[in-house]
């Protein structure tokens, strides 16, 4: 297995003197995003997140099964993560890395036990027949904050994602095709989406002679993201309600700066929440062409 | 089974009969496993953990370590005891809870040990749960940080970890809900909690985790009664050791 | 950080000069400690531990030594594990109350080979890293001034191999803090005839202490003959049957020539049941030493020695070296005196 290529000795320290100078490599300000851009497929469920050169591709796919015995009146909600060798090198199938591992614990932590998506509404016949809904979360490629691109993708689709109509008649469930019902949208509680923050301290920048020897990056690129020495996770919807925090080890940061971080991250989010939404209504309207009448208009072109 | 949350507003006791800034009872000894570098066993009311620490010893393979070896590597292993928690259930190796649990433990303490003193070798800290009733990544980490000082390998302070949690549920702001300090696992059930682990004395939180929703406002109040808990923590593993130290100085003074 | 190497411990206590400097030159600081190696005898009531964390002076005119730490923008000396505070001049340290064995220049040590590389052993005592030996730090056979050949370097494996123990001192010490070996004489070398004891964790406590006889032999009751102890600063510990050197008075180079054909030989000598016993009673006075967290040493372990066979002569029927229960008791009862 190839080994990941850290970061040479110069490239550390030059990284390390331009952020004692507020400064980072691509320019950006310490807590500016970079161009985030949102793609949906032909099908619905189907996004394509690209926050600077990372690219997460998720799709989203509903079938028919029996409920879990302990949860009855529930649909069934998971989240799969897939770090392949064309993301990384050093990445090795069937064998979870520890990035991938922490990657699909955030975003089950921040989106399914948040309880962001209604699976009680997923449930047709209780402790019989219900909805499993699985998102598939594929990293194309890595140049870091996986986390947060992927908590945008998954929630986008989410959101895009329109399951076939189903009535119930008994204990006869009728599920119609595209052609014969136009399909419904998830009912999705709210959207919370992650926003990562990374910390350095002294180990890197070297003992300043004055206090503020620590800095806090949002959206740290692969680089920043190998010379950091701690970061945070925070998932949280536009409401301001925190979802998770995640805080695995790494530099001792002050309560204090933790609580700004979320702070935040509430900001962050809500521009986020705007983006993901603008994007939604634009796919809605080239989708939309009035509806099934317009469609079957007269004065429509003719197929030839 | 729905926690009962109306009597506390009562009487503002808590179901064990806690007030809101109580620790449960927390003991521990060091040194209990003799064939380990440094061991010590917590418990934390009725959640109890070994740990042991074999190292820091030459690292097997110069594959295995990452770090290219001009430090020492932290590796933690986290067994559940099949009897530790209401219902018997096994848990592989390969689950996420535990791993992300191993990963945590494994980062703080490879940023509070001196670990450059010990290039290319290994340190592991091998943890068994025995008994589960809440604040279980915490009463890892207290109980981490008492086997590394047994083991004599040095570190910048203390890593001391205890959970906060909020009467209030997710949904409503309310003002009036208290923060309240240590939960047992029936409070982690049904209240929104964090866990929060900081380097002594001070207020530099070394791990934070929070799983559940709660209003931001929440926030605030749930940290701070937590890195106040982490202290009174500190106090109380300070004393073990120091009552630890006592014993073997005054045992060598034949 | 480079590791600071300290200037090897001196043989004898000089208490005497160490507490007259203890009276003005504490600067703030409440310590009382040795700048020896050696336990001291006297009482150690008034000894304070710090523990990780804590601040043991701010004063800016102490040198930070092992087992400390200056925090960033600050003079504050703070302990980062929990110990005994030292002073040795100006240089404050604190010693663990246990840790793992650090190699220092001149240490008596026995270690196991663990693995054989083309021109030198890799040898485990019990320090973080392994320690190694130079072929060329040994003595080859036919006369210590032989140079080494290639000869030497095929067969090496007839020197020491795997799991071999062997007795050495700390020549010098790596950047990273591992130690290099040497045998270059003829108290050190390949051990046989007799039994392992590993007593972990030295420091404050008790288990092995750098004394001034590391190695004696002891004549022992019940018709054992002599045996020697060999106790190694890194803890690990060697009994055996005692060989007397053949040829006596000859000169250096005759006594060389004469051991060299055995000095590698890994068959063990006849031993008889009697020394059998009294190396294994010797073995359960250690033990039990450590168990109590008494420290070893060459006064304790003889003290302890004639206790055990005081009390298995008073005991009627059947001698017994076992110093578990009431017997490792009345033991320890008379070694304190009481």
């Amino acid at each position: 297995m190839p080994r990941e290529v850290e970061p040479s000795l110069n490239e550390k320290q030059f990284f390390a003197k331009a952020l004692q100078e507020n400064i980072r490599l691509d320019g950006r300000a310490l807590d500016q995003f970079r161009a985030l851009e949102l793609d949906f497929g032909d099908e619905y469920g189907v996004a394509d997140v690209k926050l600077g050169k990372t690219r997460v591709h998720t799709h989203i796919t509903a079938e028919v099964t029996t409920p879990f015995p302990d949860r009855p009146f529930d649909g069934i909600f998971t989240i799969t993560t897939e770090l392949s060798p064309m993301t990384s090198p050093s990445i090795e199938l069937n064998r979870p890395s520890e990035t991938e591992t922490l990657l699909s614990r955030l975003l089950e932590k921040t989106i399914r036990r948040s309880g962001a998506l209604d699976t009680e509404s997923l449930c047709l016949i209780g402790g019989s027949k219900c909805w499993s809904i699985r998102a598939d979360v594929h990293v194309l490629s890595h140049d870091g904050n996986l986390v947060d691109a992927s908590s945008i993708a998954v929630i986008a689709a989410l959101q895009h994602f329109r399951k076939p109509d189903t009535s119930t008649e008994g204990e006869q469930v009728t599920v119609y095709t595209v052609r014969e019902r136009e399909p419904v949208p998830l009912s999705l509680l709210h959207f919370p989406l992650c926003v990562t923050f990374s910390f350095y301290g002294e180990g890197l920048l070297g003992k300043g002679g004055e206090e503020e020897g620590e800095a806090v990056l949002v959206d740290a690129n692969l680089m920043e993201e190998q010379l950091r020495e701690g970061s945070v996770t925070v998932g949280i919807n536009r409401h301001g309600e925190v979802c998770q925090i995640a805080k695995l080890g790494g530099l001792p940061v002050d309560a204090v700066a933790l609580l700004n971080c979320v702070k935040v991250a509430g900001v962050k989010v809500k521009e986020l929440s705007k983006f993901i939404a603008g994007r939604l209504e634009a796919d809605a309207k080239k989708r939309d062409k009035g509806g099934l009448m317009a469609e079957l208009r007269a004065d429509n072109d003719r197929v030839s | 089974m729905p926690l009962d949350t109306s009597t506390y507003s009562l009487a503002l006791l808590r179901l064990d009969g806690r007030r809101w800034n109580e620790l449960r009872r927390l003991t521990a000894q060091i040194s209990t496993q003799a064939a380990a570098d440094g061991s010590s066993y917590l418990e934390m009311g009725n959640t109890k953990v070994i740990c042991t620490v074999t190292g820091p010893l030459e690292a097997k393979s110069t594959s295995g370590n990452r770090s290219g070896g001009d430090r020492a590597d932290v590796q933690v292993s986290i067994r559940i005891a099949g009897f530790s928690g209401v219902d018997r259930k096994r848990r592989g190796r390969g689950d996420k809870r535990t791993q992300e649990m191993q990963t945590t433990i494994a980062n703080a303490f490879s940023q509070s040990l001196f670990t450059h003193l010990y290039p290319h070798s290994t340190i592991t800290l091998s943890l068994h749960i025995l008994s589960q009733d809440g604040s279980l990544l915490a009463a890892l980490l207290n109980a981490s940080t008492l086997a590394l000082i047994d083991a004599g390998i040095p570190m910048r302070d203390y890593i001391c970890a205890c959970t906060a949690g909020s009467t209030s549920s997710y949904s409503s702001n309310d003002e009036k809900a208290d923060p309240l300090l240590d939960l047992n696992n029936m409070e982690e059930q049904e209240l929104p909690f964090l866990t929060v682990a900081t380097l002594g004395d001070t207020d530099d939180v070394s791990v934070l985790v929070m799983e559940t929703r709660v209003q931001i406002g929440r926030l605030e109040g749930m940290l701070a009664v937590g890195v106040d808990g982490c202290k009174q923590v500190r106090e109380i593993l300070d004393q073990v050791v120091r009552k630890r130290g006592t014993k073997i100085l005054e045992g060598s003074q034949l | 950080m480079a590791i600071t190497i300290l200037a090897p411990a001196p043989t004898v206590p000089y208490q005497t000069r160490n507490d007259a400097d203890d009276d003005d030159e504490n600067g703030g600081v409440d310590l009382e400690g040795d700048s020896d190696m050696r336990p001291s005898k006297r009482a150690r009531r008034g000894k304070d531990i710090v523990t990780p964390g804590e601040t043991v002076t701010d004063d800016p005119q102490w040198m930070r030594g092992h087992g400390t730490y200056i925090a960033p923008s600050s003079t504050e000396i703070i302990a980062t594990v929990a110990g005994t505070v030292q002073k040795t001049n100006k240089l404050l340290s604190v010693r663990p109350l246990r840790a793992r064995y650090t190699p220092e220049i001149g240490d008596l040590v026995v270690g196991r080979i663990i693995e054989v590389q083309s021109k030198r052993w890799r040898v485990d005592v019990g320090a973080p890293v392994l320690a190694g030996l130079p072929l060329s730090a040994i003595n080859l056979p036919g006369g210590i001034l032989r140079k080494r050949t290639e000869t030497d370097e095929l067969q090496i494996r007839t020197f020491f191999s795997e799991g071999d123990l062997l007795v050495a001192e700390v020549q010098s010490l790596y950047q990273d803090g591992s130690a290099s070996l040497h045998t270059r004489s003829l108290k050190y070398g390949k051990l046989r005839n007799g039994v392992f004891i590993s007593v972990s964790g030295t420091g404050g406590g008790g288990g092995v202490v750098r004394a001034r006889r590391q190695v004696w032999t002891i004549d022992t009751d019940h018709g054992g003959g002599k045996v020697d102890v060999i106790l190694g600063v890194n803890g690990y510990i060697w009994i055996s049957k005692h060989v007397e050197v053949a040829g006596g008075d000859t000169a250096i180079t005759r006594i060389e020539e004469n051991v060299s054909s055995t000095i590698y030989s890994s068959q063990n000598d006849e031993i008889p049941a009697e020394t059998r016993r009294e190396i294994a009673r010797i073995r359960g006075v250690i033990t039990l030493l450590v168990e109590e967290g008494l420290r070893v040493d060459e006064d304790m372990v003889m003290r302890g020695y004639e206790a055990a066979v005081m009390v298995d002569d008073e005991n009627p029927g059947e001698s017994t070296t076992y110093l578990g229960g009431d017997m490792g008791k009345r033991v320890l009862e008379m070694l304190s005196g009481t």
